[in-house]
């Protein structure tokens, strides 16, 4: 038997940094200049922020450039950055840096609007904490998914690779290194997080657990 | 006022997020706060501190709530100071400045100031701060108003007070100025337990409308809003009559009384002028309402309007899409923090805008209820009393580690 899977979560103190920008000059400036918590803030925290609302906007920075821009294509890409992809904020970073600064050598008069409102940066500090729940199998892993906050899913499926640096979800590397079932470990490594708000990333795995489960009644 | 335990909000929140919260006071431990602000009655801060102090202390963290003591002409002062920090064209006399100094100072002198953090309310007690030079706990500056234009002479006489404090929290981030100290944002949260916002009976919702004869033959379209220019009760006549050309409804005007502002009437006769005899418009006046009766008229609509020009944040809306009704707001203050446009309800930027929604919406009622569910969900996630007692958690844990990492693991 492999070793036991705890439960953690997360939350968030929202701050303001009183910078704001008008323009993709500004908007780029801002980006280069600030922390990695407000790129945290802006990428990571909205994805989990917008999760019910199925907005297809996945971050605050594609959001803004749709809104206030108008700056569609711009957006569409921002958009279609996979956080999956990203295990430091530091790549993250440069790769909105590189879409808008393409974007602005393909369409420099995108440049030269200016929003009504502006984006406004913020910055965030991130409390991360044990819950009491511990399970040992994939059946108790199963039953105690359901019932942990939605919090606690998006902790351990989308936020925990920025503080392991690893290209995965804690769930997957629990399943394949401690239950030794990498089938299952990928299947769920292979969910497209883009496409579930959190509620249907839990059940998305539930489901898949039951499924292999059943297959392994016979 | 009844006090609810945090388990009261189980039901409401979830299990999940009560046993979080518990798991977070835990880490905190036992520190104490007190809360400062200038009335224990009247006004959304006193009804805020009223429902989160009790749940502050029940979380184990030993909370305290005072009020400064003045005469009536500082409350005359700081009134004039609450307009003018909203912008208000004011200038004031150096004698205004020195009564509000001596009151923050005699004050500073009566209150015992050993709580672990303090946190002073709006600008009435912000200058207490001023005679605390050797104190060792932390001090908080929460602003509840729009400090984004403020009154140039004021804000140089109030700055160097507020930048004393180690923080300053702002309820958005268009309301927040420059400072030299740290900012946080705390949304305004409503209480999903109280009279205003609890299940009704539908019989209950009923004899309501039914008590203020207002027939529920055709859809109603409601707003509960004081009868002030910058929520533009006008317009939204406007609105409605152009609407109905295309779709039977009626529209329900609810608003309280406000002693303090003569304006109130001269905009309630202009109301009424708009209104003309249609018996589809009904207008009341309160002095001052019933919370649940409020909550009834809010349940018992079709859609819900806000539409303010000009806004502070406006809970009215995020207690319409508590009860999950589709609603059309301003594009002002803290509107659009409610209202994502599209995804949480309909933001709008003029009278014929409004019209539209009230049509899209009365017309097209799965869009409408999905748009209140959303709205719900919104609420849930970011605009209750349980989010605000988590950011006080949060706060309380981050003083402590001076903010030197933004990650901090609690163990």
């Amino acid at each position: 038997m492999g070793t036991a899977f705890q439960f953690l979560s997360s939350a968030s103190l929202e701050k303001l940094t009183g910078r704001k920008a008008y323009n993709l000059n500004e908007l780029l400036g801002l980006i280069k200049s600030c922390t990695e918590s407000s790129i945290f803030f802006h990428t990571f925290s909205a994805f989990m922020k917008m999760r019910d609302i199925k907005s297809p906007y996945n971050n605050d920075f594609a959001s803004w450039v749709y809104l206030g821009l108008n700056e569609k294509a711009l957006a569409e890409r921002l958009m279609a950055i996979d956080l999956k992809e990203y295990n430091t904020i530091k790549n993250l970073k440069g790769r909105l840096i590189e879409i808008i600064e393409n974007h602005g050598a393909q369409e420099p008069g995108s440049f030269k609007k200016t929003a009504d409102e502006p984006f406004y940066l913020y910055d965030i500090i991130r409390f991360v904490y044990l819950t009491d729940k511990l399970t040992h199998d994939l059946k108790s892993f199963r039953d105690t998914l359901k019932n942990i906050s939605i919090y606690s899913v998006y902790f351990h499926f989308i936020e925990s690779r920025v503080h392991t640096g690893l290209y995965d979800n804690d769930f997957s590397t629990w399943i394949e290194e401690s239950l030794n079932i990498p089938d299952l470990a990928h299947r769920i490594r292979d969910i497209d997080i883009n496409v579930y708000d959190i509620e249907g990333l839990r059940l998305r795995i539930i489901r898949l657990i039951d499924e292999y489960l059943k297959s392994t009644k016979h | 006022m009844t006090i609810r335990s945090l388990l009261d909000y189980r039901e409401v929140v979830g299990p999940d997020i009560i046993e979080e919260l518990t798991i977070l006071a835990s880490h905190v431990g036992s520190r104490s706060i007190k809360m400062i602000n200038s009335t224990f009655t009247g006004g959304g801060v006193a009804e805020m501190l009223h429902r989160i102090v009790p749940l502050l202390n029940e979380m184990g963290i030993n909370t305290e709530w005072e009020v400064i003591k003045a005469e009536d002409k500082f409350f005359e002062i700081t009134k004039t100071f609450h307009n003018a920090l909203q912008g208000k064209p004011v200038h004031f006399k150096k004698d205004e400045f020195d009564t509000y100094l001596a009151c923050n100072e005699k004050n500073a002198n009566e209150i015992d100031f050993d709580a672990d953090l303090i946190v002073i309310h709006d600008p009435q007690p912000a200058a207490l701060i001023h005679w605390n030079h050797h104190r060792k706990n932390r001090w908080i500056w929460r602003c509840h108003i729009d400090l984004s234009h403020p009154n140039k002479q004021l804000w140089e006489f109030l700055r160097p007070h507020i930048e004393k404090y180690d923080a300053a929290v702002f309820s958005s981030a268009i309301f927040s100025p420059e400072l030299a100290i740290p900012q946080y944002r705390f949304y305004p949260a409503i209480d999903p337990l109280d009279d205003k916002n609890r299940e009704l009976d539908v019989s209950y919702v009923k004899s309501v409308f039914e008590k203020y004869g207002i027939p529920k033959d055709k859809p109603i379209v409601t707003q509960i809003s004081r009868y002030d220019p910058w929520k533009d009760p006008v317009g939204v006549v406007q609105a409605f009559k152009m609407a109905r050309r295309y779709v039977d409804c009626r529209l329900l005007l609810v608003g309280d009384k406000a002693a303090d502002d003569p304006e109130s009437e001269k905009i309630l006769e202009e109301v009424k002028a708009e209104a003309g005899d249609d018996p589809d418009i009904h207008i009341l006046l309160f002095s001052p309402s019933i919370a649940t009766e409020i909550n009834a008229f809010q349940r018992g609509s079709d859609v819900i309007m806000q539409k303010s020009i000009k806004e502070g944040f406006a809970l009215t809306v995020s207690e319409a899409l508590w009860k999950r009704r589709p609603v059309i707001g301003g594009a002002a203050g803290g509107i659009p923090a409610q209202i994502i446009d599209g995804y949480t309800g309909l933001l709008v930027h003029s009278v014929e805008g409004a019209s539209l929604a009230i049509r899209s919406l009365l017309k097209q009622q799965e869009i409408a209820k999905r748009l209140g569910e959303n709205g719900h969900q919104r609420v849930k996630d970011e605009f209750l009393i349980t989010k605000n007692l988590k950011r006080y958690l949060l706060l309380l844990l981050s003083l402590d580690r001076l903010q030197k990492h933004s990650t901090i693991f609690l163990s």
